[in-house]
């Protein structure tokens, strides 16, 4: 998933760790197999090169991911669209040139995104794209979706207490810190990674954070944030994370993105059909050495 | 002599520079004390003044010959005075190739050709020992390539032989002289892996391994290879070179071997084996694994070398650690939770792409420009040793060791048991 896993055991003994990293290493893969947009012969780039022109039969496994998918972007009114991908192209193609997309380019782009337009079969069990040149991408949602059996299965191994790192943008924690009553898990600061904005106390449960930064993770710049709103076509403003804890991976994953491109005022419904999570927005304030403040927080 | 080709003197021109490089590396390295076979080659390139030349005679003018054919020609300071075959098609056609050089079809008459310095040895293994002892009795500097010899015995012979000579004597192990090699050895040495406990060594190909036979009665001459009154196959012509590796890298010989060699696929009257499996036990319980297949490529040719820090894959030059820096977080939440600590850690953040999405892990080697494999500097290093009239040192060492040791693996499939070093060879 083109990034870093990272699992820290602590009191295990090393063979039975070195098992465990095992497994986390072939199930991690095959997931990232069934997922990745970028593997020509993955199931999903078979649906991306084939589903605009007729029903394609999607495995189960697949089949499992998409009804997921398809029901958080119910449960977030559309805020969470596993079929934006042409929508983030467009503007990655015109930054790069440093231009801005037209009104038109964005309308037009718009008409091949949205989740409306999958058609799925429930008997045949089968997907088809109503308007070609759609596309899939489960970059917002293969973190969490693979972190879950993972965690499900240490558990069931006896592992009682475990910090799993996706990437950093998505951890998932069992049990407690051995030295606390929960794992004490900081949102970094982007321009001082050492220091922490906000702590969660994380117990069996999961957080991830998704957000636009001013440079890339290698420190070069980065011109326009990467998330772009379903509602407008348009990248969401200035640098901001959003990071939301949940019991559920997914759910944290999907809600991260998600509540970042929906107003204020329609969080907090989106967030009642999600029990137990919770969610702090950070933005940075470029005229002001881009201190961060909170600016909304949620907590049940 | 006539004038040579445009092409070979630019060909020669661009070998000057780079053995120029190479001298100036070579007289700059600690590593030569570990190193010595790379001693002559601190004499930068001479002139292409007569005096300067030294006088090769090459027997074998097969596929290898031709292959030492051309690197000759391009090494500054070495004239291929002869050729020798007895299979005329080939020995024509080097003589077509190298203006000037005098043609055999019999070796003792080459030997007699006055102001012969030295001789390169490219023939069947069956050859190897007693040309090497030929030429060695008429005082000539000797390359025999590799494997050493046929026999244990033979080996023992020609290093019997050698001993005390102030003759240089060379064995085609190239990868002695690959940079890709030496870059390996370095990094082996700085302890980059930690103390090597086990090598996988492979050569992988999906052919016959035939050469085209003009007539039925050329059959075994040509395809030495796969019979055995000439060759150990996969072994002696394959495997020599990487337990060679081993041997150097260890640096010490096997103590025994165990291993299965079947005619799986290609049952095409050949008597050597298709497919082998060969162990090796060092001391300190370093194992070395050796499998050859030639009706499956997938794998290629590798020598991996494996270590608790880290592996080393030192045919296509890659390192491998097994603990790639983790994430900063990552680190400090270990720390804590080694030192007692319950702190924060910031760790959340938009995610973590790696710097190349393709093959991070694996750190390459510098490579050299001209891409040899190391037949041409072991060759230029030949030359230079004998100009500067100095053996290579560690060279018999290197082709005892490797030669045993493969005919010890040869001996272990044929004889279904286990192969331990003869306690009395002595080098």
């Amino acid at each position: 998933m083109g990034t870093r896993f990272s699992v820290v055991l602590p009191g295990m003994d090393s063979f039975v760790g070195e098992a465990l990293a095992e497994f986390a290493d072939s199930h991690l893969r095959s997931q990232e197999r069934l997922m990745s947009r970028f593997d020509s012969f993955s199931p999903i780039s078979e649906l991306n090169q084939r589903a605009g022109e007729e029903p394609i039969t999607v495995p189960p496994a697949l089949w499992k991911i998409l009804a997921l998918c398809h029901s958080h972007w119910q449960r977030t009114r559309g805020a969470f669209d596993i079929t934006q991908w042409p929508l983030n192209q467009l503007w990655r193609e015109n930054v790069q040139r440093s231009e801005v997309p037209s009104d038109e380019s964005i309308q037009q782009t718009r008409r091949i995104t949205g989740m409306e337009q999958l058609q799925f079969d429930d008997t045949a069990r089968t997907l088809k794209f109503a308007t070609e040149g759609m596309m899939l991408d489960l970059g917002g949602f293969g973190k969490g979706y693979a972190l879950e059996p993972l965690a499900r299965h240490f558990r069931e191994q006896g592992v009682a207490r475990a910090f799993f790192s996706f990437g950093e943008s998505s951890v998932t924690v069992i049990g407690s810190h051995p030295h606390g009553s929960a794992w004490p898990v900081g949102i970094a600061n982007m321009f001082h990674p050492e220091t922490a904005v906000h702590t969660f106390q994380l117990r069996d449960a999961s957080l991830s954070t998704s957000g636009t930064a001013p440079f890339n993770q290698t420190g070069g710049p980065q011109n326009f944030g990467h998330i772009i709103s379903p509602r407008d076509g348009r990248p969401i403003e200035g640098y901001r994370t959003m990071s939301v804890a949940a019991p559920s991976a997914v759910d944290a994953e999907v809600l991260s993105t998600a509540l970042l491109v929906t107003p204020e005022a329609e969080r907090t419904e989106i967030l009642a059909g999600y029990p137990g999570a919770s969610a702090i927005e950070i933005v940075y304030h470029p005229y002001n050495q881009f201190t961060p403040s909170i600016q909304w927080r949620y907590e049940t | 002599m006539k004038p040579d080709s445009p092409s070979i003197i630019s060909q020669r021109t661009r070998r000057r520079e780079f053995l120029k490089q190479v001298a100036a590396f070579v007289g700059s390295t600690a590593l030569l004390a570990e190193l010595p076979w790379w001693s002559s080659l601190r004499a930068a390139p001479v002139s292409d003044a007569p005096s300067n030349r030294v006088r090769i005679g090459l027997v074998g003018v097969g596929s290898r010959g031709n292959l030492h054919i051309s690197h000759l020609l391009r090494t500054p300071g070495v004239e291929i005075a002869a050729l020798c075959d007895d299979y005329e098609p080939h020995l024509n056609a080097g003589l077509a190739r190298v203006k000037g050089a005098k043609g055999f079809s019999e070796f003792r008459k080459m030997l007699e050709m006055p102001n012969l310095d030295g001789v390169l040895i490219a023939l069947p293994l069956n050859l190897h020992s007693q040309f090497t002892l030929d030429a060695m009795s008429a005082g000539k500097h000797v390359y025999c390539e590799k494997s050493l010899a046929y026999t244990i015995e033979q080996c023992q012979a020609v290093a019997n032989a050698y001993r005390g000579s102030k003759k240089v004597f060379q064995v085609g192990h190239q990868r002695l002289y690959s940079p890709s090699y030496l870059h390996a050895y370095e990094l082996v040495k700085k302890g980059a892996i930690g103390d090597i406990k086990q090598i996988r060594a492979y050569w992988h190909r999906n052919g016959n391994w035939r050469n085209p036979v003009p007539s039925p009665e050329l059959e075994h001459r040509l395809n030495w290879r796969l019979y055995r009154a000439y060759s150990c196959g996969l072994m002696t012509e394959l495997a020599s070179h990487h337990m060679q590796v081993a041997n150097w890298f260890l640096g010490e010989h096997p103590l025994s071997v165990v291993g299965y060699g079947s005619i799986n696929y290609w049952k095409d009257g050949r008597e050597l084996y298709d497919n082998v499996n060969v162990v090796y036990k060092y001391a300190g319980g370093v194992h070395v694994i050796f499998d050859s297949l030639i009706s499956n490529r997938f794998y290629g040719m590798e020598v991996q070398m494996m270590g608790p820090k880290g592996t080393i894959e030192s045919e296509t030059g890659r390192m491998f650690s097994e603990t790639p820096p983790p994430a900063p977080g990552i680190v400090q939440l270990i720390n804590g939770i080694e030192r007692g600590v319950f702190e924060t850690i910031p760790i959340g953040g938009p995610s973590w792409v790696p710097d190349l999405k393709k093959n991070t892990k694996a750190a390459y080697f510098p490579q050299e420009p001209n891409h040899d494999d190391g037949t041409g500097l072991a060759l230029a290093a030949f030359a230079n040793a004998i100009r500067l009239n100095e053996p290579i040192p560690g060279m018999m060492e290197q082709a005892c060791h490797s030669g045993v040791a493969v005919l010890m693996g040869q001996m272990a499939m044929e004889q279904g048991r286990e192969v331990t070093w003869p306690e009395d060879f002595k080098i």
